[in-house]
């Protein structure tokens, strides 16, 4: 790595010769990992019959269209916004209970602290499984069954196990000297918890708040087992209804998965390292 | 902010002296309740409780319109003696979950001594590398089915290329290639994930070691075998047990690309569970509870057996 005093442009190729095979190696995985995006995106600006005529070209012209197409037509607008309506309720309500329970648990010794503690960290190694069959049954009973609503209270209960354990985690790392001044100040239990705990534990909010959107935003299994109507449909449930009834439709398809990734893409662009340690967040300690 | 005020009012606080740190850590029954409250209760309700009643539908066959029948271990009896389906479920998931987590992990671990080893451009290439673990299945699933198509699929159009026209192959529609190629999806949506925790741990290996280890003229394979694996045990164990977990409740990926077929070649018991329960005309909610719960124990007693065999191994080499 470190090439010695004199660092020659000569050195340097020479250097690179030598480790030719790694980069050959990085080069091939490089485009192993990210060449399907870009294949996609490409055949999400082509139709359909000219896809079929060459799958690997370029796109020429630029059918950008289909994207209104897709959003108006083929019900993708709707799909979009019920994802979003959905994600947005659900990490928002995840973000905001998860922090007062982890609080909760970071800060105060009470009766039953540690019962509370093993119920909601178990959540953490239940297979949906496990839930979704007599969730069917219980949101059928409460008439929440193909709603939205639904499907966000089942999303919350579902992920907040993993907040609670990533929020707790920082929040019990916050000074104990803090509270305690602030506690002399005449803060109540409450407003410590508004105008301490969630201004300083901001990175850690963005960490689950990242985690939560992106595998929301992705989640299938509950979706398809707790939704019918095409109306209520998010946007997986509404591609893969897409991929059902108009298989051969590829074009289509296409744009119609760009228009799922594109939200995840554009974020990923400006806030990749934030969206890095969100994801993997839950694996380190 | 009525709550705050009613709680202001509580006499505690002022008598807190800097010295009772008892004090600081007890909360109010209310301010506890305002806390915990609304989690507990979704919780509980969303989670807790459809939990206790799959394992009670387990023990009963429960027909439309909430009728329950109480049939104790019937549904267990005929899981275990003659479900065929079940079994060769079982087979694939059992198959996946063991093939899938060694390769996940193991590539993983390349990729990341890549990035450590000094390839240029390391920001770029992890940013790239881990896209995949950002998109759904449903993306990842649909793009990996058009590259396995048989006419135009990337997969048959690279063989054809480079003259292995004779390899070409339907590979989601032959029961021998089926589980490989939708493991082979897997893997690479999930190798990034792996990739960017190993690169955290490599980084903060102490360089004091690996230093020396230069200075002793040591080969890189010996470096790799004989000091960074041993240091990387624990997150190594850990990502195996996670990976392996996951890869135990596999169904969105299988759904989307194959939906268990051509001939089961590819069902896991997820999709096995969804089936009996939304998709066949069994109407019944009480066999797919058993299996759901009979796999739930058996996913419980492999992570303890792993986590105990792998962390003592640790402990005994140290």
């Amino acid at each position: 790595m470190n090439a010695g005093p004199m660092v020659t442009p000569a050195r340097l190729w020479l250097a690179y010769l030598r480790r030719s095979p790694l980069l050959v190696f990085v080069l091939l995985y490089t485009v192993v990992s990210g060449g399907p995006f870009v294949w996609v995106a490409a055949m999400s600006l082509r139709t359909t019959p000219e896809i079929f005529a060459s799958p690997y070209a370029l796109p020429a012209p630029l059918h950008f269209e289909k994207f209104a197409d897709a959003w108006t037509r083929s019900n993708y607008g709707t799909y979009f916004w019920n994802s979003t309506i959905v994600v947005v309720t659900a990490v928002a309500l995840l973000t905001i209970i998860g922090a007062m329970v982890a609080h909760a648990l970071a800060r105060f010794h009470f009766r039953g602290n540690r019962l509370v503690r093993f119920v909601i960290l178990s959540g953490m190694i239940l297979p949906p499984q496990l839930v979704i069959l007599s969730l069917f049954q219980i949101l059928v009973e409460l008439q929440l069954y193909n709603t939205l609503t639904g499907l966000i209270v089942v999303y919350v209960a579902g992920h907040l196990a993993m907040t609670v354990y990533i929020l707790e985690g920082f929040f019990a790392q916050i000074p104990q000297d803090l509270f305690d001044a602030a506690r002399l100040d005449g803060y109540s239990d409450l407003e410590i918890f508004w105008r301490i705990t969630l201004p300083i534990g901001t990175p850690a909010l963005f960490t689950t708040v990242t985690l939560n959107f992106i595998i929301l935003w992705n989640e299938f299994l509950y979706a398809v087992v707790l939704l019918t109507d095409d109306d209520k449909r998010t946007l997986p449930l509404g591609i893969m209804h897409f991929m059902g009834s108009h298989q051969l439709d590829i074009g289509m398809l296409a744009t119609g998965l760009m228009i799922a990734i594109g939200p995840i893409i554009l974020l990923y662009a400006f806030f990749s390292e934030t969206m890095i340690k969100g994801m993997t967040a839950g694996a380190v300690r | 902010m009525q709550r705050l005020g009613a709680q202001r009012a509580e006499p505690l606080p002022g008598h807190a002296t800097p010295g009772s740190a008892i004090d600081a850590r007890r909360a109010a029954p209310v301010t506890l309740a305002v806390l915990l409250g609304p989690a507990l209760l979704i919780y509980v309700a969303f989670a807790v409780y459809p939990v206790l009643r799959t394992f009670w539908n387990s023990f009963h066959t429960i027909k439309p319109q909430g009728l329950e029948v109480f049939v104790g271990l019937a549904n267990f009896r005929d899981l275990l003696t003659n479900d065929w389906v079940f079994w060769k479920a079982v087979g694939n998931t059992a198959i996946f979950a063991i093939v899938a987590t060694i390769a996940d992990v193991l590539g993983g671990l390349l990729l990341a001594l890549c990035l450590f080893s000094g390839a240029p451009f390391t920001r770029l290439l992890r940013v790239v590398w881990f896209t995949p673990v950002l998109m759904s299945y449903v993306v990842v699933g649909i793009i990996w089915v058009w590259i396995y198509d048989y006419d135009w699929g990337l997969a048959n159009v690279i063989l054809r290329g480079i003259g292995l026209g004779g390899f070409e192959q339907s590979w989601l529609g032959d029961p021998r290639t089926a589980l490989w190629s939708v493991m082979v999806t897997h893997i690479w949506k999930w190798l990034g994930f792996n990739m960017i925790i190993f690169l955290a741990a490599l980084h903060a290996l102490p360089t004091e070691v690996l230093g020396a280890a230069e200075l002793d003229n040591c080969g890189w394979l010996a470096k790799f075998i004989h000091i960074i694996i041993p240091m990387l045990r624990p997150t190594i164990v850990n990502l195996l047990v996670l990976s392996f977990i996951g890869k135990m409740m596999i169904f969105d990926l299988v759904w989307i690309m194959t939906a268990g077929g051509p001939l089961w070649s590819t069902e896991t018991v997820s999709t096995y569970v969804y089936k009996r329960a939304f998709d066949w005309n069994t109407f019944d909610l009480g066999y797919p509870s058993a299996i759901a719960v009979l796999w739930f124990l058996i996913i419980l007693v492999f992570v303890v057996l792993m986590t105990q065999l792998l962390r003592q191994r640790a402990r005994l080499e140290f």
